[in-house]
This record gives structure tokens, sequence and C-alpha cells, in this order.
């Protein structure tokens, strides 16, 4: 059977215009997706989990559903992480698991794009679609961030190469410029490369706001980029017809932070009395921004949601899983679709292997190792429906094109069973 | 004054969040009453008296009361929040939010402190003579007014965004300070008698507000400006009450000393100073 215009779930981009065609409950062919995408969707089927464990042991579902219960019943600072590779439906539920048990919801935006939010809260947006990007741009800055590793398709679908509706002439149309601190693939296709000091986005992106509102500023060099390149630059950007900014984590996660994006959205308000300037994060994992979505909708806030008090607080660096874990402040987590055990700092990692941890994935991870409850789950996009939003912020419908392996449910599935043993209890 | 004694009964990892720690809440009350008070434990309430010994006396009235908390508080969370009268003296180190919101009275921290102390304070003296971490006096997450009253001093050292968003108010740090103090700041006052960390007075637009540093600074930002070198009378007026009414004796060392001013935050179109006393 071929399924059409299918979404793709393994990057932030969620290409929707995948040919897939399945045989006999097997995916056998693919059209227009990148290597990393084809690679996930034909292997997504090995090495699978195949039961749920409790303590290492092989236990049924129901067995498993009941001990992640009692877990959760019992703790008294639990934390559910994680939610960025996994669709809508799931992450609901597990806001409601966090209010029911009085825990924390986090998601891995407290260690990608957290800066990103914080900073929009405090500064406001002026933001785009990838649509309106294919369609209108002239100008594309990638600023830290790299789409040649991290979202294969970005420059041909959206960016960089499309011809769209105003932007007739592809490619030849857009100055492409990349601030970055080393070469990367990227760079090599841009017309224009500032290399900048490392931890030095923040002088740059005031210098550059201060020159776009005509100060000469009274230094030779800011980061490391002459100060004549700096007014060329500002030039170029009040000049363009319809510019826009595409951050990563090297402006994140470098010294600064959410201040970096605090000074990227002034320029880019400040070039708005010249022209039309936009930007848009560079999210990673799918849902991540599914995930902030889902949890504004529900608690008003998109992460690092307290609910011990039986309403939701906010406070990123309070409330954020790493702090939370490292402190060993929680005493029992529910992971979902994410792999902290691999990617926290160690003392973190460590506290997770202390605490009773329930943790719902499809393959055996470093996290499902350290875990007391191992829950497996289908896999969202491939064999269970959903909805996830790209990084610009449009949702996109996820399909299923295969049967899980029997027995298996979706994420939403599991955490419905576990919601209402919580409710049981409760009662 | 009647003195009231809280003794910790051991830290714990999961924070205590105790806002019931204030002369508003405490003064007037009965001895049981008080130890039936309600703190938050992890995802339940419990009563104030099984995480601290309590002992001494009750003020009629708040203003009356004196509450010392006697040993580590660290784990303990929001002591003195939104408090408008009285004293409260922690004797060891204190946990986050201590003093967040306060109007009015006096807080105390012999050891260190965590982050977000003094957040949004409005009046008041709080005062640290440990470190304090980070977000000292800062605005709350998505606010836009951080300090507007009151006054900070810390002995040592503190973190990250001092002062971010500071309205009005006094904060003195006797050490060093970390990246972004006093970002967004839109007037206020900041002291520093150790080094200012780096990127200070960011996004700051100014009204009347400035970043005195007596200790140097890292390197500033290239938004902003040098216009001139003097003397300014102010800064005498500051520093004699500085060393007299808070017994910063330091300050003295300053007076009429030349500093270098700088504006900005130019990025924003800003009017805040940083002045920079010459070394000597
Ligand atoms: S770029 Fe991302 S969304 Fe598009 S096919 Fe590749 S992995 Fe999938």
């Amino acid at each position: 059977m071929e399924h059409v215009d299918v979404v793709c779930p393994f990057c932030g981009c969620l290409c929707d215009d995948l040919e897939i065609t399945v045989e006999e409950g097997h995916i056998t062919g693919i059209k227009n997706a990148c290597a990393v995408s084809r690679s996930k969707f034909l292997n997504h089927g090995s090495h699978r989990i195949t039961s749920a464990a409790v303590d290492g042991k092989k236990a049924s579902m129901k067995k498993a559903v009941k001990e992640a219960v009692e877990i959760l019943s019992n703790a008294r600072r639990p934390l559910i992480y994680g939610l960025s590779s996994t669709e809508c439906g799931a992450i609901s539920k597990a806001v409601e698991i966090g209010e029911v048990t009085g825990g924390i919801v986090d998601n891995t935006a407290s260690v990608c794009h957290g800066p990103t939010i914080l900073a929009l809260q405090q500064v406001g947006e002026s933001k785009a679609t990838l649509g309106e990007a294919r369609n209108r741009a002239d100008m594309v800055v990638f600023w830290g961030s790299n789409p040649t590793a991290a979202h294969l398709r970005h420059i041909v679908r959206y960016s960089v190469m499309p011809k769209g509706m105003y932007s007739t002439e592809g490619r030849k149309g857009r100055k492409v410029i990349v601030v970055d601190v080393r070469q990367t693939g990227t760079t090599r296709l841009a017309d224009k490369f500032v290399k900048i000091k490392p931890n030095s986005d923040f002088e740059l992106l005031q210098a550059l706001r201060a020159t776009v509102r005509g100060d000469e500023l009274p230094v030779d060099e800011v980061s490391g980029v002459p100060m004549k390149e700096i007014k060329e630059l500002a030039e170029e950007m009040k000049n363009c017809k319809f510019g826009i900014v595409f951050f990563g984590l090297g402006l994140t996660q470098s010294e600064g932070r959410h201040m970096n994006i605090d000074a990227a959205v002034g320029l880019v308000s400040e070039l708005n009395r010249h022209t039309k300037f936009v930007l848009t994060p560079m999210r990673g994992h799918y849902n991540v921004a599914g995930a902030n979505t889902v949890a504004t909708w529900q608690t008003g806030y998109p992460y690092a949601i307290d609910f011990s008090k039986g309403y939701p607080r906010y406070n990123p660096g309070e409330f954020t899983a790493v702090d939370l874990l490292a402190s060993g402040e929680v005493d029992a987590a529910m992971i979902i679709a994410s792999d902290p055990a691999a990617t926290f700092p160690a003392d973190a990692a460590r506290h997770l292997a202390k605490i009773p941890t329930i943790t719902l994935e499809q393959k055996t991870t470093p996290t499902t190792m350290l875990s007391k409850v191992v829950l497996p789950v289908a896999t969202a996009g491939v064999e269970a429906e959903g909805t996830a939003y790209r990084m610009d912020g449009v949702p996109l419908r996820l399909s299923k094109l295969v049967e899980p392996p029997k027995g298996i449910h979706s994420d939403e599935k599991v955490l419905d069973m576990i919601l209402e043993g919580l409710k049981e209890v409760a009662q | 004054m009647r003195k009231l004694v809280l003794k910790p009964k051991g830290f714990s990892k999961i924070p205590i969040e105790a806002e019931v720690i204030s002369p508003d809440i405490i003064g007037g009350k009965t001895l049981p009453e008080v130890k039936a008070l309600s703190v938050q434990y992890g995802n339940k309430v419990h009563s104030l008296s099984e995480f601290f010994d309590v002992g001494g006396r009750i003020a009629k009235t708040p203003d009356e009361q004196d509450i010392v908390v006697d040993g580590d508080a660290s784990h303990v969370k929001y002591i003195g929040k939104g408090m408008t009268t009285g004293r409260i003296v922690v004797q060891g180190d204190a946990g986050m939010h201590t003093g967040s919101q306060m109007k009015g009275g006096s807080i105390t921290v012999t050891g260190n402190i965590a982050d977000w102390t003094g957040a949004e304070m409005k009046g008041g003296l709080l005062r640290v003579l440990g470190d304090a971490g980070n977000l000292l006096g800062a605005a709350y997450r998505g606010s836009s007014d951080g300090m507007t009253g009151g006054c900070i001093v810390v002995n040592g050292s503190v973190g990250s965004e001092v002062a971010s968003f500071m309205r009005r108010g006094m904060i003195v740090v006797l050490g060093d300070t970390g990246p972004f103090t006093g970002v967004h700041m839109n007037g206020g006052e900041i002291f520093v008698f150790g080094k200012v960390g780096r990127r200070a007075g960011a996004q700051a637009k100014g009204n009347g507000g400035f970043i005195a540093c007596f200790g140097g600074i890292d390197e500033l930002l290239p938004t902003y400006r040098y216009d001139t070198t003097f003397t300014p009378t102010f800064m005498r007026l500051y520093l004699r009450q500085l060393a007299g009414n808070l017994g910063i004796d330091v300050a003295t060392s300053y007076i009429d000393k030349p500093m270098r001013r700088y504006r900005g935050d130019l990025a924003v179109g800003g009017n805040a100073e940083i002045l920079v006393a010459e070394k000597a």
C-alpha cells in the first residue's frame, strides 16, 4: 500500500511530503526522506523492547502499570520528563498525571530551547511559518545553527533552495548569511560567513542592533568581527525585503543563553523599523514545540511546571529536570520518549538511577537500563496516530502506517492506563 | 521586640516552602497556632512544628515580632516572603526566594543564600553576610517589574542577573557579581565593591539608574560609550550613607575618588550609567 504526504516524525522540520510503501505490514519503500529519516523508518522495528519489565525482569503490562502507579502515588516529589518525541495526546495525559500526583512536569526544552522561551516571554517575538520563509524570504541568517547536520531537508524544502510564490529565483534570489564560531556544512553554502569568537554572540547582536539604530560604536571590532563588516551586515539586513533568522543551540546554549535570544529578538524588532524581519528557533526533537504548546494550553506554562500545591507554578532553574535531579530533590521519575541518562550531566543522571524510575520507550537506552519499570510503547507517526507541532508552531497530523508489535500500545494509551490507576488509588 | 526561635530539625532534600515564617503571619498568634501553621513539603502540607522546634515568645503585633531561624535553612524556601514589618534573622544558610516581594521590616541571613533572594522586593532591608545565588532582587520570569524599593546588602559575592528589570531601590555587593548585573535595569542603584561581571547593564534603559563599580569591571559591552571622568557629588552622599547607616566602612575610602562614566545600553537607546572608580 502506498501512503502519500506522510509527515516525518524524526526532526523539528516535520517534512510532510514523504511517500511510503507498506507491504505485508512492513515499510519497504520511502521517497523524499533524508538519510536520517529513511534509516529511522526502515529500522523502527529492530531491537525493540518486546515486553514490559519491573526490576529488570519481564512482567505483564498490567503488573508493570500497577507498579508505576504505586511508585507515583507514593512519591512526594515525582518528576515527569521528556515528551518531545511523542505526540500531543500523550503529552496532554502526562500533564494530567503531573497534576494528579502533585508532581513536576518538564520537557526537553529545558535543555535546548528553554532559554528561547524565557526570552520570548520577556521581550516577545516576531515570527513566521516556514511556508512564509519559503515563499518570501530573500535573506536567510543561520545564527548558531547548522541545518546540514541537524535538519537535513530544511535547506532544500524551506529556507535556501526552494522557489516560492514571491521568491521565484530560488537560491539565486536569496542572500544566505551564517554566523557561527566555526566552519560547518552550512557555512559552505553561505554567501557570507561571519566567524565570531566563542561565547560572544550577545555582544555582536547588541552591536548590530545599535548600528541598525544608527549609533556609531566607539570600538574597532566586536566579537572578533571588524566594525566595518558589522556596518555592512547591518545595511544588508536593513535593505532586504523579507529576512529571517534561524537560530539554534549555538545561541541558546552558549554564554548568555536566554539573553542571547533577548538580544536577537531586539535586533529583529529594530530591523522591523526598516523592513520585514522575523526569527524562528531551529527546534530539534520533532515535537518539542508541541510539548511546550500542549503544556501551555493546559497549565499556562510551557515547561518547568510544578503542581505540588495543586495548581501550576512555573520557574525554570527551580522546576527544571536537570536542577531537580542534580540536587537530589525528586524521589521518583517517569520518563517519556527521552533519554536523560545519556544526555544529562553525570550527577543528574546518577540520581535518576537511585530513585524509582519509570520509562516509556521503544528501544533499550541508557535510561531504560537504569529504570525500575520499563513500559514498551508504539512509535508515534509510524505505529500510532497523533498530532505534532513543527518548529515554527504549525500543527501537523502524524499517520499510523503499520501495526505496533503485539500487545504494545501508544504512549497515550499507556499513560492513560497509569492515569486511571492513579485516580483509583486517589479514591 | 519578642523573639520566637525556630530550630530546623535537620536538612531535607525535598525543600520546605515556609512563607509562614514571617512576622506578619506569626505576630498576634498563640504558640500552638504557630506550631500548626502550614508548610509545603513536596506534594503534601505539614505543620511547621514537624520541621522546626518552635520556642520563645510571640508578640501581640507583627512589628514587635523578632523571628530567629537557628540553624541551616538552606532547604527552606520563601522565608519572609511579602513581609511588611518586624525582623527575621537566619543563623545559617537560607533557601530560594527568601524575602521575595518583601515590603518592609528586615531580614538578616548570616550564611549563604540561594537564588531569587529579594526578588521583586518593594521595601525593607535584606542583609546577607555570606554569598548570594543568581537573580538577587530580580524580576520573576515574564515580569518587567523587578525591585521597586528597599535595600539589599550582600557581604560576599553574588551570581548572575542581579537586579534584572530593577526600577527603584538599592543593592550593595561587597564581593563580586556574576554576568548580566543590572540587566534590563530601568532605575535603581547598584554598588559593587568587588569586581563586576561581564555584560553589566545589558539592555538597560536607564531612567536614572546606575551601576557603581569600585572594584573594577570585567569587560564593558561595546554598546556602552565612555563620556567623561568626574567626581560626582551625589556619590559622596551615597558613600557616606553606606558607611554611616549600613556600616559599610570600605565605602569611605572611595569618597571623592574620580569615576569614569559610561552610558548605554546603546542597543536599546538607553541612558543608564556605569560608573567605574579610577584605580588609586
Ligand atoms: S529533515 Fe527532518 S523531518 Fe525532514 S525528512 Fe529529515 S528527519 Fe524527517
